[in-house]
């Protein structure tokens, strides 16, 4: 199996684009990863693609996305894995170089769920990943399958709502220097904990906002990457894990198991261990979300994340920074988009360029949890060099 | 002749003791099925229903498979849904035959009320019937209603005139009106009904039984009237009658059509609304719902058979719902529950509590409720009621 790297990253700014389709999208964040690509790319260099999306794409995706980048000729393949599809998309189009099929592929991911009015939202999306008949006329809200976990893990482990605040206030504030993030302001403690609440134990501030988006990759084979870059940023592992699509059939609501499946298989092809990692970007839909994801990514031990940031380990300057680019709580999550974004902030990370930088970072996380909870991806990247890791606190 | 076996009342605990309200989760349906629950306590064989109601929530199409499903009855049985208010439940009862199950349920006032017939019991007999005309408050086929505004008319013509024109004896009961006009009419002071439609009788009857009144009950609606004797012997009855508190404030946000797929409806029906597992004959392990599986070797197999479920748990975890979503009334709790005794969670809503009030340890049990009306379908399901109001 060939080695795989990523030698370009760009994504548009995740907003309500009431004013911009897919159609716009996709061509706007291709054309932000090209600008990435240190030595320059003629489009016609990349033979396929593939394309996340959860939702509406205007049309059949794949040839929405190869007609908007005027390549009629590329094999497009369209990816959908809920809120996991950007990161399965990289794993797929992986798959797809490593194997020598392949030699330069794109990754993009988009979604536009402000294209469903507000009324609506929450029905349309749903529909997408519940069981009809059963959980869906309950009102199963995706916060609420959710908060079922977060309920449970509150009840059984030390950690509390103010820790989960502590994560959208670090979250917020890391997003303030990242020009491609939708609320870019900071919040504290008191105001998350004093917000309207949405679905218990969830406040307004524990919640990603709606946003839409675009994010793209261009994979390169090891044996043409000098193509493009001097500066590559590998990818080491990819793993994806599924759990039931019932909250029901979960025994224990304290984990994730998906995630626990898809660490294990991206740590196992990477071999490396969580401590390895120096830079993550984790699932934080909601806040109580990444707490539980620390533990199942093994950052920390079982009912140990409430440690982690209380003591700001997982903040800008600390040891290992967790979502710098201020995660969905600040962006938003255009699902299909979503992963493929926190690839293109790690690519930056990696290779020193990000707007939070952390300082000699090598080995970048990204994960998603979603769906009912039942379906998480992992990617492990590495960067061009090792150097000295050395954390500084964002100003 | 027919005997009451026994009686089971069913009461929302929502509204006030004089006028209580149904749940936004209940309507005639959820609310017979109750009753009936309560009525077959104690076992007793069925071989038809009767359910009498002028609030059905399906007039075209049926609510029988409900009313069997909820109160756990075969499919095959004959379900007699009669359009009708108070006379027209004594009516059925009166004219039943053993192992019969005669329900009366009502939305405003909300309540409803079941008698199982059988060879023994509280015998009654039929004492009067008199259908006349006097229709001063109507609802058409659409559900539009008219008041035509004349009490006093209503009581001269109506009431009055129907008493005198059936001969009747002055009754012990009188179900169909306010309590403040049934005690003018009766011979002694009469139990407070806490209805006034198809079972308000049924609600009478019970309350003569408990006081051991061997006398005449009668059952109007505006002009009409029927009426019984209660003879002798004794029904075992059965109240779910919780006490009476204000129903909760929520938001409701009309104009959404929430989505249906009635093949999956239909698919789901039988465990969804029956409550039951399946379970494989090879296998003590209990799906939920109900499904095929694949064996290590890729063999499939799909006879499994049905079982009934426990019907009683505790909350392992739960989450409310605050923001208003578009179709339901909110706020709303989730909740998984552990059943008892067997190794399955089930994912409900809560009912018979205020939303945000239950809470992980929990223990309650299990009810048949409207969980939503998807593009015209009532989609029934089980939520879990908390044992302080239970």
């Amino acid at each position: 199996m060939r080695r795989v790297a990523i030698v370009g990253a760009g994504m548009t700014p995740f907003a309500e684009h009431f004013t911009l389709g897919i159609k716009d999208l996709l061509p706007m964040a291709f054309a932000d990863c090209v600008r990435s690509v240190d030595k320059g790319l003629d489009k016609h260099t990349i033979q396929a693609a593939w394309f996340g999306a959860m939702g509406t794409t205007d049309g059949l995706a794949s040839e929405t996305l190869a007609d908007s980048l005027g390549l009629p000729d590329l094999s497009v393949t369209r990816v959908e894995n809920s809120c996991a599809t950007g990161n399965d998309a990289v794993r797929n189009a992986l798959f797809g170089v490593a194997s020598g099929m392949v030699e330069v592929a794109l990754v993009i991911g988009a979604d536009k769920p402000r294209d469903t009015t507000s009324k609506d939202m929450l029905w349309r999306w749903a529909a997408m990943s519940r069981d009809m008949a059963w959980d869906y006329p309950l009102g199963m809200l995706t916060p609420a399958g959710f908060a079922l976990h977060v309920a449970r893990y509150l009840h059984e482990s030390p950690a509390t709502r103010e820790h989960m605040a502590m994560v959208a206030v670090k979250n917020r504030r890391h997003g303030v220097n990242n020009p491609k993030a939708l609320l870019r302001f900071e919040i504290t403690v008191e105001q998350v904990l004093g917000a309207e609440t949405v679905v218990t134990p969830f406040g307004a501030y524990d919640c990603a906002p709606q946003s839409d988006g675009a994010a793209a990759l261009l994979l390169a084979a090891e044996e043409v990457v000098d193509r493009f870059t001097s500066r590559p940023v590998r990818i080491r592992g990819v793993g994806l894990g599924l759990d039931s699509v019932m909250h029901q059939h979960k025994s224990d609501m304290t984990t994730f198991p998906a995630t626990v499946r898809a660490a294990k298989q991206a740590f196992a092809m990477a071999g490396m261990t969580p401590s390895d990692i120096d830079v993550a970007e984790v699932h934080d839909f909601l806040t109580g979300v990444e707490l539980i994801s620390y533990e199942d990514l093994g950052f920390v031990e079982r009912f140990g994340a409430y440690k982690l940031i209380e003591a700001e380990v997982t903040s800008a300057g600390g040891a290992l920074p967790v979502n710098p680019s201020g995660g969905m709580i600040a962006k938003g999550h255009p699902p299909g988009a979503t992963g493929v974004a926190q690839c293109v902030e790690l690519f930056e990370q990696l290779r020193g360029d990000a707007a939070n930088q952390v300082d000699g970072a090598h080995i970048g996380l990204a994960h998603n949890i979603g769906g009912p909870t039942a379906v998480s991806a992992v990617t492990i990247l590495e960067g061009p060099g090792a150097q000295p890791i050395r954390m500084r606190r964002v100003s | 002749m027919p005997y009451a076996a026994s009686i089971g009342t069913y009461l929302p605990c929502w509204g006030s003791d004089r006028h209580r309200v149904p749940g936004e989760d209940e309507d005639a349906i959820t609310l017979s099925v109750e009753a009936g629950r309560a009525a077959l306590t104690n076992g007793g064989a069925v071989e038809k229903v009767v359910i009498v109601s002028r609030d059905l929530p399906l007039l075209e199409s049926s609510n029988a498979a409900v009313v069997l499903a909820g109160l756990s009855l075969d499919p095959e049985l004959e379900v007699d849904e009669r359009l009708g208010g108070a006379p027209a439940t004594l009516d059925a009862l009166s004219s039943a035959r053993p192992r019969t199950l005669i329900i009366g349920a009502d939305i405003d006032p909300a309540g409803a009320a079941a008698v199982l017939t059988a060879e023994r019991g509280l015998r009654v007999r039929i004492a009067a019937r008199l259908a006349r005309s006097l229709p001063v408050h109507t609802r058409n086929a659409v559900g539009g209603m008219h008041d035509n505004g004349d009490p006093r008319l209503l009581h001269e013509r109506g009431l009055v005139a129907a008493l005198d024109a059936a001969w009747v004896d002055t009754p012990a009961a009188v179900a169909g009106i306010d309590h403040a006009r049934a005690r003018e009419l009766c011979r002694q002071e009469p139990a407070a009904l806490p209805t006034t439609g198809a079972s308000s009788g049924l609600f009478a009857l019970a309350a003569m039984a408990e006081m051991r009144t061997s006398s005449l009950l009668v059952a109007v609606e505006q002009a009409s009237l029927s009426g019984l004797t209660v003879v002798n012997g004794a029904a075992r009855i059965h109240r779910r009658e919780p006490a009476a508190r204000p129903i909760p404030v929520g938001t409701f946000v009309a104009g959404a059509d929430i989505p249906i797929s009635l093949a999956a409806y239909e698919r789901a029906f039988e465990a969804k609304v029956r409550w039951v597992a399946g379970k494989y004959a090879d296998s003590d392990v209990l799906d939920f719902p109900p499904r095929y599986r694949v064996g290590n070797d890729g063999a499939l197999s799909t006879r499994y058979e049905l079982v009934p479920l426990p019907r009683t748990g505790t909350v392992y975890t739960e989450a409310t719902v605050c923001v208003p979503v578009p179709g339901l009334h909110t706020p709303y709790s989730l909740v998984i529950v552990e059943l008892d005794d067997v190794d399955v969670r089930a994912l409900v809503k809560v009912t018979g509590a205020t939303p945000g009030t239950v809470g992980i340890g929990d223990r309650g049990r299990l009810a048949l409720r409207r969980v939503a009306v998807r593009c015209g379908v009532p989609d029934y399901g089980y939520a879990f009621e908390p044992q302080a109001t239970a």
